[in-house]
């Protein structure tokens, strides 16, 4: 790389860059009562990628209070380093005070690449982060690379209608922050005997929170999220009423299978929108999923391009889902699923029977 | 409370078409409309309004097309509305954006008096990337909250708001001035009534400000203010699928064939085997 890629007569808001000082890659990880959380952990999947391609170290991040105890699960999952900051003023989550103090660390340790994990936390501190830099982000990407002849990173993400994708750079600004959310990247495999480095950062200023949380209650999650489902039972606009989700519902549970919908089901109020496939909902992946009255447009398609199997129940011969699933039975869910019932448990006896 | 709401006015179709020569969307002949996740920030606004009095401002920065944007939030009952709108505007990324609009309120504030609260959407339908709230509060140094479902206000210069995580409930205590966002299923907004109609037509409350007014540097705007560019778009890479499709005389007849055809898929009977094995005495 060429230091000519450094130019100073940018906006003055911004600062002069020198792009070849930026190096490393950082995952920002985010803890919360249950630990560090796996989606910052799979972060580490393109963090591996991107370093690789850049020939330089994966560096995990760890801000808070009491938190230093995570690093060594950081390096376990693929982190050559990680910086910590641990320091009691910082105990409790605020938004724009800890993406002022990752800023700060950034603007020391100059990484070339952050990445942060969309989870709802996550988006709302990662745009943050990046104005404070006055860096480019790029939201909630599916896949990263590298430009071979620049070393850019390219951010690649879908764009309107989920029918193009869109290969984003910051050909001229450091650091490159990109956001992927959560199950869209593995979990990276975990190695007890991997070893790396600790260092402790500390902080002389940090600024009286200007938002405090003042109440949480945690939901009981106890269900399966669906984007690690095996087996998926989704349904669409075409279930007509709440009784025809129920049906479906019978089925999923007969089948030992997750529940999840369209952004139509969402929007009837038929299942909840954490169960929601698609471009604004989620991308799942499982070996089965079962659309049924689910006409097929492109951005719940996107949610299930990962799918190894796809069975689409339309009574619309011409419904697009049809040129996109693996199997299509052109038909009234009505009929079909409780038959579908009755078939799945005498399929179980059999399987239980041998 | 002065409070300001963030409005986009986008393609509003989910059948978007592509210029097979060029390979970008085509948006010409597509009607557009207020971005739908605004709706509950608006409504909050106004909920806010109601209750405490004071007024609300719609401010976008667009070209002006989005004037319809505009007049539908006044007929919502939007006090008045600023279209910011400029040449120099053009091309900008998010970062680039969020600096106009950053500007934009503070000249509110400084000029018509002062700016309690911004409230954005979740997210554009076009962009969707989430970033404008998070960025102008950051340009700003406001605190910023996201998802949030509710607020009130419970001091002079403090407000409450509620907001729903994937696995919790927040409540946070947020000092104004502040920028936060709302859950796109916060809340419905209310329809558009003849009254505000009629007081659009009178009173005309838009304003148009172009760089004349907000005197902003050109390289911190459109494309020279932005730091991402798009290097190239590609199709989404279609999935091969089998799409074996079958016309069933009724719905035994359906359930036996999907049975037998997952079953004789490798994958799927593997999965489905499994799962049943597990499923227990249910
Ligand atoms: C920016 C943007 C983001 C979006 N994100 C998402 C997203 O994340 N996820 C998503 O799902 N959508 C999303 N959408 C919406 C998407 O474009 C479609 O509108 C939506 O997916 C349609 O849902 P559906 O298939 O359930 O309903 P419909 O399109 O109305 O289809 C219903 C289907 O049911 C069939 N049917 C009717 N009766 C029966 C019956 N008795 N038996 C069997 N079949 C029957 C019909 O033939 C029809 O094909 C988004 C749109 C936009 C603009
Ligand atoms: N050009 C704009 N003018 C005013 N508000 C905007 C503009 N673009 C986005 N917003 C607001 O910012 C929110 C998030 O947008 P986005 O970051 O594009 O997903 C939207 O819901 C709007 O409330």
């Amino acid at each position: 790389m060429s230091s000519a890629k450094s130019d100073c007569n940018v906006c003055p808001e911004w600062d002069c860059q020198n792009l070849n000082d930026f190096k490393n890659v950082w995952v920002v990880g985010e803890v919360d009562e249950n630990g560090l959380s796996e989606p910052s952990l799979q972060m580490l999947t393109p963090a591996n990628k991107i370093a690789t391609k850049l020939n330089t170290k994966i560096v995990g991040l760890l801000v808070g209070h009491n938190v230093k105890k995570y690093a060594k699960e950081f390096i376990e999952y693929g982190a050559d380093e990680v910086i910590v900051l641990d320091d009691e003023r910082l105990s409790m989550y605020s938004p724009h005070i800890y993406a002022r103090t990752i800023a700060e660390l950034a603007k020391k340790y100059k990484p070339a690449v952050i990445f942060i994990s969309a989870t709802m936390k996550g988006r709302e501190l990662g745009p943050y982060v990046a104005n404070t830099l006055r860096a480019g982000i790029t939201a909630d990407c599916t896949d990263f690379d590298v430009d071979e002849k620049t070393k850019d990173v390219l951010l690649i993400r879908p764009p309107f209608g989920a029918v193009l994708l869109a290969y984003i750079k910051t050909p001229t600004r450091r650091p490159q922050i990109g956001t992927a959310r959560p199950n869209v990247f593995k979990l990276p495999p975990r190695d007890p005997n991997r070893k790396g480095e600790i260092i402790e950062e500390s902080i002389d200023y940090i600024p009286q929170p200007k938002a405090r949380l003042v109440s949480r209650k945690t939901l009981a999650v106890n269900e399966v999220p669906i984007e690690k489902a095996e087996l998926i039972v989704s349904g669409g606009k075409g279930l007509g009423n709440i009784e025809g989700f129920k049906l479906l519902e019978e089925l999923a549970s007969k089948m030992n299978a997750a529940v999840a919908g369209s952004r139509k089901a969402v929007d009837m109020g038929w299942i909840p929108h954490e169960k929601q496939v698609g471009q604004t909902g989620k991308s799942v992946k499982p070996i089965l999923y079962l659309a049924i009255g689910i006409s097929g447009a492109a951005q719940h398609m996107f949610g299930i391009r990962e799918a190894e199997v796809v069975v689409a129940i339309n009574n619309d011969p011409s419904a697009p889902i049809f040129s996109q699933a693996d199997y299509g039975i052109v038909g009234d869910y009505k009929q079909i699923i409780p038959a579908l019932i009755k078939e799945i448990e005498s399929l179980k006896k059999q399987l239980k029977g041998d | 409370m002065r409070i300001i709401v963030g409005m986009k006015w986008v393609p509003g179709t989910t059948s978007v078409r592509i210029d097979p020569k060029t390979g970008t969307l085509i948006r010409e002949g597509v009607p557009s409309i207020v971005n739908p996740h605004d709706m509950p920030a608006i409504e909050l606004a106004l909920q806010l309004k109601d209750a405490y009095g004071g007024e609300v401002i719609a401010l976008t920065m667009s070209p002006p097309p989005a004037i319809r944007g505009l007049e539908y939030l006044i007929g919502m009952g939007v006090d008045r509305a600023i279209l910011v709108s400029d040449r120099v505007y053009a091309g900008a990324d998010t970062l680039a954006t969020s600096y106009v609009l950053a500007k934009a309120i503070e000249k509110i504030d400084k000029e018509i008096g002062k700016v309690d609260l911004v409230v954005f959407g979740q997210e554009t339908i076009d962009s969707s990337t989430a970033h404008i709230g998070a960025q102008t509060a950051s340009w700003l140094d406001w605190p910023y909250i996201y998802y949030a479902h509710s607020a009130k206000l419970i001091d002079n210069n403090k407000i409450l708001v509620e907001r729903v995580l994937e696995n919790a409930i927040e409540d946070w205590e947020v000092d104004l001035p502040a920028v936060i966002a709302t859950h796109m299923k916060a809340l419905k907004p209310r329809p558009v009534r003849l009254l505000n109609k009629i007081r659009y037509k009178v009173e005309k409350p838009l304003t148009t400000w172009t760089n004349n007014e907000l005197k902003l540097d050109p390289r911190c705007t459109g494309l020279k203010g932005s730091p991402t560019i798009v290097a190239k778009t590609v199709d989404v890479p279609e999935v091969p699928r089998k799409k074996v499709i079958y016309t069933p005389k009724d719905g035994e007849d359906a359930a036996k064939w999907l049975i037998k055809t997952l079953m004789e898929d490798e994958k799927a009977s593997k999965a489905l085997i499994k799962a049943l094995k597990e499923g227990g005495g249910k």
